[in-house]
């Protein structure tokens, strides 16, 4: 057995995928009675084959659910947590890259009106 | 021509004496001051913190951890028509009844669990008389 794809699992819909979990599930319960019986090693290598299965499964049913809330909340000032992107913990308190860069307006204006000049000297 | 009202001289005196805003003092009538009920607004978060619910954590295939198929518990299968599983912990024992009639198409009678000295669960799964348990470990894969 190969593992599925998660691009294959993409195409299904809701309802599918979650049937798809079941099945992976329940083939997974006999796998693992099988362990305990003392099954061919074919069938114990299989086990982990089916675990990353219905995980990759479950991520594709959890990327589908964000889909809708990622769409609404585009744009918007305000997004839910689990569509900001996790990154890191230090990460998430740093300073934006505006707020780095923001400057006092006298500074601006100084900036603005007296550019570093380059110059070239003509041979 | 009606005349202006004269003001109260007794009042004028009054706020001359208190200033203009009195504030009424409320009559303590215990000697326990307990805080005075205050305004509690509801939540109206701006966003949501979780936007889609998590899966539950002990559905009909997570408590099942794996059936015993020890000496003792294939003795018990025989004698007293009980399967024997090891369970997740967090699993009680209506909810291994239900998942186990759900599961292997059975009757269950009663559940007894006990907690392991390793920490897992043990369910031993009391099938009703109409099913042989040696059949439904057969079918299982137990034996």
């Amino acid at each position: 057995m190969v593992k599925v794809k998660a691009s294959e699992l993409r195409k299904k819909d809701q309802d599918q995928l979650k049937k798809q979990v079941e099945d992976f599930k329940n083939e997974l319960s006999t796998l693992k009675v099988a362990k305990v019986a003392g099954g061919a090693p074919a069938k114990l290598a299989k086990i982990k084959i089916v675990r990353k299965s219905i995980a990759t499964a479950l991520t594709v049913i959890h990327e589908k659910k964000l889909e809708k809330v990622r769409l609404d909340s585009k744009g918007k000032k305000y997004q839910p947590l689990d569509v900001r992107g996790k990154r890191t913990r230090a990460i998430r308190r740093r300073l934006t890259k505006k707020q780095q860069n923001k400057l006092v307006l006298r500074v601006l204006k100084r900036k603005q009106n007296f550019p570093q000049r380059r110059f070239a000297v003509a041979k | 021509m009606a005349g202006k009202p004269k003001p109260d001289a007794k009042k004028t005196s009054k706020v001359l004496k208190k200033g203009l805003h009195q504030r009424k003092h409320k009559k303590w009538t215990t000697v326990r001051f307990r805080r005075p009920e205050t305004k509690v607004l509801s939540r109206k978060p701006k966003y949501a913190r979780t936007s889609v619910a998590g899966k539950t954590r002990l559905d009909k295939f997570s408590t099942f951890l794996q059936p015993l198929a020890t000496e003792k518990a294939l003795k018990i299968i025989e004698t007293f028509n009980t399967l024997v599983f090891l369970v997740d912990p967090h699993a009680d024992k209506k909810q291994i009844k239900k998942y186990a009639e759900q599961l292997y198409n059975i009757k269950v009678t009663k559940v007894n669990t006990l907690i392991r000295p390793d920490g897992k669960k043990k369910a031993f799964i009391k099938i009703s008389p109409e099913y042989e348990g040696v059949d439904i470990a057969n079918k299982i894969g137990i034996i």
